[in-house]
């Protein structure tokens, strides 16, 4: 589903990924992990089309990319960030956030697609037409996760999804994401710093290091602590989870 | 006598709905130890931080039946008292240094500024006393740093200058708000270190705030849990195993382990939380 062969990126004299090579197969969960600096949400800013100059091959959803060309894979592939405060438009409600990629693809049935998606995150629908500040952090997320699923792409990329929520509403969502992978057979690639949520949520696992690819591995290896790169084995560690 | 004592403190906003409390009857002391507070967002453990160091404004309203640090009694201190003690004697290091270090002013000019406020040092005094601050959050070359703009710097490093602009004045007491949060894992470890080696060093007294339940349990003398405005259940150095409190208690099961084998993780309850509080405050 998702296949990147040799990425490399540069920005000006910087190289951010250095041939960087991983495939996720369809339905399949992966895990980008590494500290910041260390590329890996270069690799999905590259997979969407936010990065214009780079080299090597990346297939997404069985179409080639190319650089400088944005493919039309709205439907195909969504993205849900890190900050649900900065990712909603605060003067929009949720319904015009949640309807707005379906006026754009010309989808009918807006009405109840909004209302059967509210339902699919757990939103109650009296919250269908109020403004972000009056949602929590997690009900946003919620939001968040809505929006990116309106168009039933196949593949969602996540970018640190929970780290800026509470413990408790880290699980609601969590949970949630794993749920509506198991329903609709989603596809995710996850980027974030956080090993045990890399083991509830995915199945395989990439460390990436100042944009070079240490180590793949299964995510039974992540649950044995058996990481085995230097530097897996010092994340590992420094999570205090050895 | 303890450093600080804390008993009832209550902080109070007004809201359409009349004042709402956010902070509800806490009652603690510190001595020259570490002392964290964990709780959610939301659940009070800023703004205590913040009523301690006075710095919770008009409309919110801060009562106490006591709150002392180092004997002198903080309610109603005026303004200008509070200014004194203030990064002199106590002082806050805050969540992103992103957003806490004036972007437009070079670092060691930045740390020089308590310097300058509270004493009477000379110029190349007070550059002196900065350069010992950077070397005491183990920074290299602090002579090169100090000529530094804080966007010069990484998040790891300007997290420590932060903490080195907090004890250029040696305080008895720190306010850590989240020190943390905003850094890799890698360097979290470093900066913990640093604050830890300078409160057992200069027998400071530590409060540390935070939201990462392990963290604070691996690292601080004693936990306070707060959940809603009011500490739930105290808890010693590592013994997270020995909490009782339901709340505490749904934190834990709810985060994530490594060896990850529950096919969803449980959720807490909140509802049947409160009928809990309000059946234990009967």
């Amino acid at each position: 589903m998702i296949d990147v062969r040799n990425l490399t990126v540069r920005y000006g004299d910087t190289t951010v990924l250095h041939g960087v090579s991983l495939a996720v197969a369809e339905g399949e969960s992966f895990a980008l992990v590494g500290e910041s600096g260390s590329g890996k949400s270069t690799i999905l800013k590259a997979l969407v089309g936010q990065v214009d100059d780079w080299q090597g091959q990346m297939t997404l959803a069985e179409h080639a990319l190319q650089p400088g060309r944005r493919a039309d894979l709205a439907r195909q592939v969504q993205m849900v960030f890190q900050d649900p405060y900065g990712s909603l438009h605060p003067r929009r409600t949720v319904d015009d956030t949640l309807a707005e990629p379906l006026a754009i693809h010309g989808i009918k049935g807006r009405d109840a697609r909004v209302l059967a998606m509210l339902d699919a995150v757990g939103l109650p629908r009296r919250f269908r037409f109020r403004l972000p500040h009056q949602l929590s952090g997690g009900q946003r997320q919620r939001v968040a996760i809505a929006r990116a699923l309106m168009l039933e792409p196949r593949v969602l990329l996540l970018d640190e999804p929970t780290s800026a929520l509470d413990v408790s509403v880290q699980a609601e969502i969590l949970n949630l994401l794993k749920g509506l992978r198991a329903e609709k057979g989603l596809t995710f690639l996850l980027v974030t710093h956080d090993l045990p949520v890399v083991s509830f949520l995915c199945d395989r696992l990439a460390v990436l290091r100042a944009g070079r690819v240490e180590e793949a591995a299964a995510v039974a290896t992540l649950r044995a602590a058996g990481l085995r790169s230097a530097y897996g084995r010092e994340l590992l560690e420094r999570s205090g989870l050895v | 006598m303890s450093l600080l004592a804390v008993d009832n403190l209550r902080v109070t906003f007004p809201s359409d709905q009349g004042p709402v409390e956010v902070v509800r009857g806490l009652s603690f002391t510190l001595g020259r130890e570490r002392l964290g507070i964990v709780g959610e967002s939301g659940s009070g453990k800023s703004m205590t931080g913040r009523a301690i160091m006075g710095l919770i404004g008009a409309p919110g309203r801060v009562t106490a039946d006591r709150l002392e640090f180092e004997g002198r009694d903080l309610r109603n201190l005026p303004e200008r008292e509070f200014r004194k003690l203030r990064g002199a004697r106590m002082s806050m290091v805050l969540q992103d240094p992103k957003f806490s270090l004036n972007p437009v002013i070079r670092i060691g000019d930045q740390i020089a500024e308590a310097l300058e406020f509270h004493t009477q040092l000379s110029a190349s005094a007070r550059r002196a006393r900065v350069l010992e601050a950077l070397e005491a959050v183990r920074i290299d070359d602090p002579e090169r740093v100090a000529r530094l703009y804080p966007h010069e710097v990484s998040g790891g490093m300007g997290q420590r200058v932060m903490i080195a602009m907090m004890v250029v004045m040696e305080p008895a007491l720190m306010i850590a708000d989240e020190p943390t949060s905003a850094l890799d894992v890698s360097v979290r470890g470093q900066v913990l270190d640093i604050m830890d080696d300078l409160v057992r060093r200069r027998g400071m007294g530590l409060l540390l705030i935070s939201h990462d339940l392990n963290m604070v349990a691996r690292w601080c003398d004693r936990i306070l849990v707060m959940y809603r405005g009011q500490i739930v259940e105290e808890l010693g150095a590592g013994a997270l195993n020995a909490a009782q409190h339901p709340y505490t208690l749904g934190l834990l099961a709810s985060l994530p382990k490594l060896n990850e084998e529950r096919a969803t993780l449980p959720i807490l309850d909140r509802a049947a939380l409160d009928g809990f509080m309000a059946g234990a405050a009967r």
